[in-house]
């Protein structure tokens, strides 16, 4: 999968501040098709309906945190390659390494920089293109 | 509560006997008897009580108590610090981007005064940076929060200490030895639920331990594992 700017975006984070922040980010990078939810509970569903090539998500968020739904994505067969982005407070090594084991493409850590998240969805991308090369 | 010492009626009559035979010495003496027997009984009554209240603090100063006093207060106070130290960090930030913001403006509209542009463009322009302007000083005046929540916050602060120096007095008073109250005991697999549920920010010095301190740090930890 090549980084489209026309590529959906699912902005997942239980502060409506910070999915303010995301998408405009996001936006100053040139993408501009962008869904959010508030919680993994609400975005789980959304997902399921496999609108979204990429989903750039909170850990800590009270029904079911950016883990599980992680987690969930890369159970789902129609689902697993979704380029997966965690961008979170939750800084401890354990936390990183098990983000990893899940399958996270891209882990930022809050507070952060525009040009982090550009660095990092490129990184993203790349690898997700050296993998379709297979 | 049992009255072991009861006032004698005959020590009343004998009172009463003396008085009226005008006998202020003997009277002196009965009445000081009468009192001494009553002040025994309020001291007695008054170490019934104070034991009680002995036994109801060792009740109510339980192991999480101690604990609480002891670990979480403290923490309570770091986390607080915390926001008020990030939100004047934030506000700071926005202020300097604004004020900076704004000079940019100025130079623009110093700049187009001096371009080949007609009237009625010159006057777009200059309606456009007055607009851009009036955002900019709402960017500003919206900071102003920070004072506020921060005056708020360094009263709680003040209130959360003072509560930490009340429980301590308490817990020493109780015969607890507060400098002997040990660590919680770390539960591993509590803690790694709580990890995998997110525990936010890690502010205080105990949650900083294992925690990477910068995104070059999990850079490193993921580049180890090729990701």
């Amino acid at each position: 999968m090549q980084m489209n700017r026309d590529m959906n975006i699912l902005v997942v984070d239980d502060f409506s501040t910070m999915r303010r922040i995301v998408k405009n980010l996001l936006k100053e990078l040139g993408f501009h098709k962008f869904d959010e939810a508030d919680d993994g509970a609400t975005a789980w569903p959304m997902v399921q309906t496999g609108k979204y090539d990429f989903i750039v998500s909170d850990w800590n968020m009270p029904d079911m945190t950016g883990l599980d739904l992680l987690k969930h994505v890369r159970a789902d067969a129609n689902l697993q390659n979704t380029p997966f982005l965690l961008i979170t407070a939750e800084a401890k090594r354990s936390q990183i390494l098990e983000a990893a084991q899940a399958g996270v493409d891209g882990y930022i850590v809050k507070p952060f920089t525009a040009a982090t998240l550009n660095g990092k969805i490129h990184k993203i991308f790349e690898r997700v293109a050296e993998r379709e090369k297979g | 509560m049992t009255c072991p010492s009861q006032i004698d009626i005959k020590m009343v009559q004998a009172l009463l006997t003396a008085l009226e035979a005008d006998n202020q010495e003997q009277a002196t003496v009965l009445l000081d008897d009468l009192t001494q027997l009553r002040e025994s009984e309020l001291y007695q009554r008054l170490s019934v009580l104070t034991n009680n209240l002995h036994g109801t603090l060792d009740q109510l100063i339980d192991n999480q108590l101690l604990l609480q006093t002891k670990h979480d207060i403290p923490e309570v106070t770091e986390r607080l610090e915390y926001v008020l130290s990030s939100t004047e960090e934030a506000c700071d930030k926005t202020l300097v981007s604004t004020e900076k913001a704004m000079v940019l403006s100025e130079s623009i509209s110093e700049l187009i005064q001096d371009a080949l542009l007609s009237d009625t463009q010159q006057a777009q322009i200059q309606c456009l940076l007055s607009e851009l302007n009036t955002e900019l000083t709402n960017i500003l005046l919206s900071q102003s929060f920070q004072d506020l929540t921060g005056q708020v916050l360094n009263r709680v602060v003040l209130t959360i200490s003072s509560l930490e120096q009340s429980l301590i007095q308490l817990i020493s008073e109780s015969g607890h030895d507060y400098a002997a109250i040990p660590d919680r005991e770390k539960d591993d697999t509590i803690q790694k639920s709580a990890e995998m549920k997110g525990i936010g920010p890690n502010v205080t010095q105990k949650s900083k331990q294992d925690s990477v301190g910068s995104q070059d740090d999990v850079d490193d930890l993921l580049g180890e594992l090729g990701i």
